[in-house]
């Protein structure tokens, strides 16, 4: 049977060596333990005895060749014996490409057990701690961007840096009212472009805006201006929180606008000229829910814990509607303050509502919100309770009716006014009493706005 | 420039530093007429005689003791234990002794010696001799650890590891001996505490060590294909540790994988990793990776063997991972 | 010297034989990468592991060398098993994860090779120390090298196995080098057996090439300990006929000279217990021939048991690190 004669394995750090020297050629008988050919390596000359004993019937690599050790370099028969023919079809070698290199460029196995990071980023719990990784958290705080505003596209939905990069760039309505100067400068500085009010033509945010922000933001302010964008999100994140968690009970009922409606056009004229604000039926509305609140303070409460915390002031939450959302910014203690005041302060909050310039604090102080479709053509409608608010008002059209008076017919106008509680705090008396006397309220309106 | 093999080069830093400066001294076995057992000493007895080249018998305490005695008394020996897990034998002398005299005594007296070892797995040499546990030594105050990944680095780390007031522990590693680079014929030395960035790039910060960084340089051009930049920072010393360049260049990339041979746990990668989750947090933007060799003893079957080792099998899914957190 | 029967000089030739026929099998194989890593082979030094284990009981112990494989076969491991085991494959002795300096069966009392020279002598103190406190007479046979004669661990171990006079037969197989480093650079006194007497126990020096000799001292040092006398120490002159390892080039001639070399061959163990039993007529030629024969046959079975076995599954890597 025939033998192979290899490069036998020199140790375990050489790879490849050269033959110097065949000590037999072709056709020579050799013994088993002679000497056959004398290799060199990076180390040292070491001779190779012949494996087998027999006849050298074919040399495969010559003198003078490197190759890696194991390559097959000659082949030993038994005397008499013929060639294998796969042997002899074998031409001198040129030595193979590294095994080691070859197999490194093949394709990705799987990874060993060792090498695989134990349970990553978890899928995020809804209302659990954001998840996010450490440079995108400290960007997103440098920049005063909410994280709670950020969806993350990161494995396992962690938020990862090109999500806060992303929700930092202007979107392409803005951009385009945003001058390219402005654009450079709040890209240098790291400014948000969302919630600048531009002074350019038609609201176009110049340069100069962007300075001046620059340098309002190292001036101290009471409050800080938060962008729309982020704000409406997280009004939208709760809104669903609250439609999940608290359990809401409606009531309706119809109140008798006439005495209302004609007292305001009464008193219209003279408060005008005194305070120089035009009363609207809104603030009238404000006033006479924030002293029902007074006589029922339980629509005024909140969850604190496991207790029930009625919050000492009424902060009068007014629904206003932009093109892309709802806001809810609050007329501070309503309850107290005088007509004029919450025009004032109704205007205001609804022109900064509109300008995107409320202060978290103007939106979070809400503790009963006023809901109004009354330009709407809508009858009634329920609302999704502000949280952590436990009462919201709603108001529908003013309509035209016709009833009953000593048997003749007379017209009157009606508004459908509902009510949503949070059922956790208030039961249905409760909330049946406070729509009730808001009711009679809103009826009686000389009784009701004695005190001012 | 010429080239010389890692083997080469370490001999060529002996033999100018023999050259140089009668106090430098080998002990070790089989370092003289062998030649050493890499052929890292060949030559040396011949150029400088055995009172300089001592071929000892099997006894790591005894003579890595002496050369402790040694160096306290005015010689710079350069000490060569087979293999690391050898160093077992030998641990009172080099943790004990070697590393602490010169704070021990209050800095009078110190040891000026080199402990040169070799790393790594890979060709059946099963569990007794083929560890990487170096980062037992980067654990010790009072060592210097270098750790050469190319026979330039070699050469320019052991002349300064001799020429250094210090006591080092020289890593090297069985598979870098044979590869060839470029090496400078003069004497030059490469200072502690210094890492090279091998590569640049912007994607991922590797910090890897020996051989490692081979793979990883072998990895940046498959993963290059990928569109996936690697930055490749090797430290060279591991201590003193250049943790600046490893900062900056994690600060530039948000990702940092760590490559080292040793156990996952407690090794080189895990301190590094620590180092930056301590010092560079607010970089990441990503988790930190460490690719290492497993929590097993090197096992001796051939297929068993080459999973254990680290390498662009195990880099390459770690950074396509990574890169989801671009 | 005592009278050996037929029986056991037939034994510790068919020993020898296993020994030489399986470890020149390796040569082979080991040149082809079948068998990988490291092989440090016994060739020449056969007598040895054959003599003291033929005087040991089953449930005796040994610890083993770096050069292992004679002294695993002579106290009876399966050959089917250590050729796997060198092959890496999942049928051997180590489940393929030790190789060849790992191997080890505790229930024919074998305590390990081992790849640290000298770890084995504390080692055996451990086994002798044991068999003491368990009452039982078994002994420990402790193989090691003249280079380690020099390590910290021969003396640790020698001065405590005589303070406790522990069952410990101390052998010594001194082949004259540790890798490269001749006796006479490695230390002043030649002769190791001298140095028993700094521990107050005895040593003698035997030809390790003369099974009959190490076969008669041992039973000699197995009786003492049995007795409860305490350790002894045997050095056994010997040689390899090959390198350190395969892959040290021509056979160690980088250090030892041909001659040298030449000259240990002479003192052939085998040919020399062969031609004995041959003129002393224990054995015909023609049945020596046929015992040969079976037992290059059985090589070839483990040849081939290892070829076709598998190599571990890669899991297998994370087994066995704990209990």
């Amino acid at each position: 049977m025939a033998t192979e004669v290899v490069v036998p394995m020199l140790g375990i750090t050489v790879e490849k060596g050269t033959i110097l020297e065949w000590m037999k050629k072709e056709g020579d008988p050799v013994e088993k333990g002679e000497i056959i050919f004398i290799v060199e390596t990076e180390k040292v000359t070491t001779e190779v005895e012949s494996p087998a004993s027999g006849i050298l019937a074919k040399v495969i690599v010559p003198a003078g060749v490197e190759v890696p050790v194991l390559t097959l370099v000659a082949v030993i028969t038994e005397p008499g014996e013929e060639l294998p023919a796969k042997y002899a079809a074998l031409s001198t070698q040129v030595p193979p490409v590294e095994a080691e290199k070859v197999s490194q460029a093949e394709q990705v196995p799987t990874p060993m057990p060792h090498q695989v990071r134990p349970a990553e980023v978890a899928e995020a719990a809804p209302g659990g701690a954001i998840k996010v990784v450490p440079a995108a958290r400290k960007l997103a705080q440098d920049k005063g961007l909410d994280l709670e505003t950020v969806s993350g596209t990161g494995p396992g939905g962690i938020i990862v840096i090109r999500d806060v990069e992303a929700a930092l760039k202007p979107g392409p309505e803005l951009a385009a009212k945003v001058s390219t100067l402005a654009g450079r400068l709040a890209k240098k500085e790291g400014i948000l472009l969302q919630g600048i009010e531009g002074t350019g033509v038609r609201g176009r945010i110049m340069r100069a805006d962007v300075e001046r922000v620059i340098e309002e933001a190292t001036a101290p302010s009471l409050g800080k201006v938060i962008p729309m964008d982020s704000i409406r999100r997280v009004i939208a994140r709760r809104m669903s929180e609250s439609a999940f968690t608290a359990p809401h009970i409606y009531f309706f009922t119809d109140v008798w606008m006439d005495p209302l409606l004609n007292f305001r056009r009464d008193i219209l004229p003279n408060f005008e000229e005194k305070f120089g604000l035009r009363l609207s039926i809104n603030d009238l509305l404000i006033k006479a829910v924030a002293l029902n609140i007074l006589d029922f303070p339980l629509l005024n409460a909140t969850f604190k814990g496991q207790e029930i915390y009625i919050l000492p002031e009424v902060n009068m939450g007014l629904a206003v509607a932009l093109p892309d959302g709802l806001i809810v910014p609050a007329i501070a203690r309503a309850d107290k303050i005088g007509l004029a005041e919450i025009i004032r302060q109704r205007a205001d909050l609804v022109q900064r509502a509109r300008s995107g310039k409320l202060s978290m604090d103007e939106i979070e102080r809400g503790t009963f919100t006023i809901s109004s479709l009354n330009q709407y053509d809508i009858t009634y409608f329920t609302a999704i309770l502000n949280p952590p608010q436990s009462g919201i008002l709603t108001v529908g059209k003013t309509r035209d009716e016709l009833t009953l008076v000593d048997g003749a017919v007379k017209e009157k106008r009606v508004t459908s006014f509902g009510l949503s509680v949070d059922h956790r705090i208030i039961d249905g008396t409760v909330a049946a009493d406070f729509l009730q006397n808001l009711k009679w309220k809103l009826e009686r309106p000389a009784l009701t706005f004695l005190n001012l | 420039m010429r080239e010389l093999t890692y083997a080469q080069a370490i001999n060529e830093a002996l033999r100018q530093c023999m050259k140089e400066d009668e106090r430098v001294i080998l002990l070790g076995e089989d370092i003289g007429v062998y030649g050493g057992i890499f052929q890292v000493t060949a030559g040396l007895l011949n150029e400088f005689g055995p009172e300089r080249v001592i071929d000892m018998p099997i006894a790591e305490a005894g003579f890595t003791g002496a050369s402790v005695g040694a160096a306290l008394t005015g010689m710079r020996p350069v000490v060569e234990i087979m293999f690391i897990d050898f160093t077992t034998v030998c641990m009172d002398m080099i943790i004990n002794q070697m590393a602490k005299m010169h704070y021990m005594f209050g800095g009078r007296g110190k040891v000026p010696m080199v402990l040169r070892i070799n790393i790594g797995a890979g060709r059946g040499a099963a569990a007794q001799h083929s560890q990487s546990f170096h980062a037992l030594f980067m654990h010790i105050p009072g060592l210097y650890v270098a750790a050469p990944s190319t026979p330039y680095d070699a050469k320019g780390l052991m002349i300064e590891a001799i020429k250094n007031d210090n006591p080092v522990i020289f890593v090297e590693h069985k598979k870098l001996y044979v590869e060839k680079g470029p090496v400078p014929e003069e004497i030059y030395t490469i200072p502690f505490g210094e890492a090279e960035v091998k590569r640049k790039g912007s994607d991922i910060t590797i910090v890897a060590t020996h051989a490692m960084v081979i793979r990883s340089l072998r990895l940046a051009e498959e993963a290059a294909k990928e569109g996936i930049d690697l930055e490749i920072v090797d430290p060279r010393t591991l201590t003193p540790l250049d943790k600046v360049t490893i900062l900056e260049s994690v600060k530039k990339t948000g990702r940092l994988l760590v490559a080292d041979e040793g156990h996952k746990t407690c090794g080189v990668a895990a301190e590094i990793s620590a180092m930056v989750a301590e010092e560079g947090i607010f970089d990441l933007k990503a988790p930190v990776v460490r690719v290492c060799s497993p929590d097993t003893p090197v096992p001796f079957s051939p297929p068993l063997e080459q999973a254990y080792i680290p390498d662009v099998k195990d880099l390459l899914p770690a950074i396509k991972r990574m890169m989801e957190y671009a | 010297m005592m009278k050996i029967d037929k029986e056991t000089l037939l034994k510790l030739f068919t020993t020898m034989l296993k020994i030489r026929y399986f470890e020149e099998r390796i040569v082979d194989l080991y040149a082809r990468g079948l068998v990988p890593g490291l092989a440090h082979l016994y060739i020449g030094e056969e007598a040895i592991a054959s003599g003291v284990c033929a005087g040991l009981r089953d449930d005796d112990y040994i610890t083993s060398t770096h050069r292992g494989h004679g002294h695993v076969i002579a106290k009876g491991a399966d050959l089917k098993l250590m050729m796997a085991e060198l092959f890496g494959k999942k049928t051997g002795y180590c489940k393929g994860k030790g190789g060849s300096m790992h191997i080890a069966d505790m229930e024919l009392g074998i305590l390990g090779a081992n790849g640290i020279a000298g770890a084995g002598l504390p080692i055996a103190l451990g086994s002798g120390l044991s068999g003491k406190l368990r009452g039982t007479d078994q002994v420990t046979a402790c193989f090691f090298g003249d280079d380690a004669s020099n390590n910290g661990t021969f003396h640790e171990s020698l001065n405590l196995a005589s303070l406790y006079k522990l069952p410990v037969i101390f052998v010594c197989e001194n082949n004259l080098y540790g890798i490269s480093v001749g006796q006479e650079k490695q230390r002043l006194l030649q002769d190791i057996a001298l140095r028993a007497a700094n521990y107050d126990m005895p040593g003698v020096v035997v030809d390790g090439n003369d099974v009959l000799e190490v076969y008669n001292t041992t039973i000699k040092a197995v009786k003492r300990g049995r007795a409860g006398e305490g350790p002894s120490l045997i050095e056994c002159k010997t040689y390899r006929w090959r390198g350190h390892h395969e892959g040290d080039p021509n056979q160690g001639r980088r250090y030892r000279t041909t001659e040298e070399i030449e000259s240990w061959k002479k003192k052939d163990p085998i040919e020399r217990l062969a031609r004995k039993l041959i003129e002393d007529k224990f054995i015909t030629k023609k049945k020596m021939d046929a015992l040969k024969k079976r037992v290059l046959k059985d090589i070839e079975e483990a040849v081939a048991y290892a070829n076709e076995s598998e190599f571990p599954a890669l899991e297998e890597m994370y087994e066995d690190v704990y209990v």
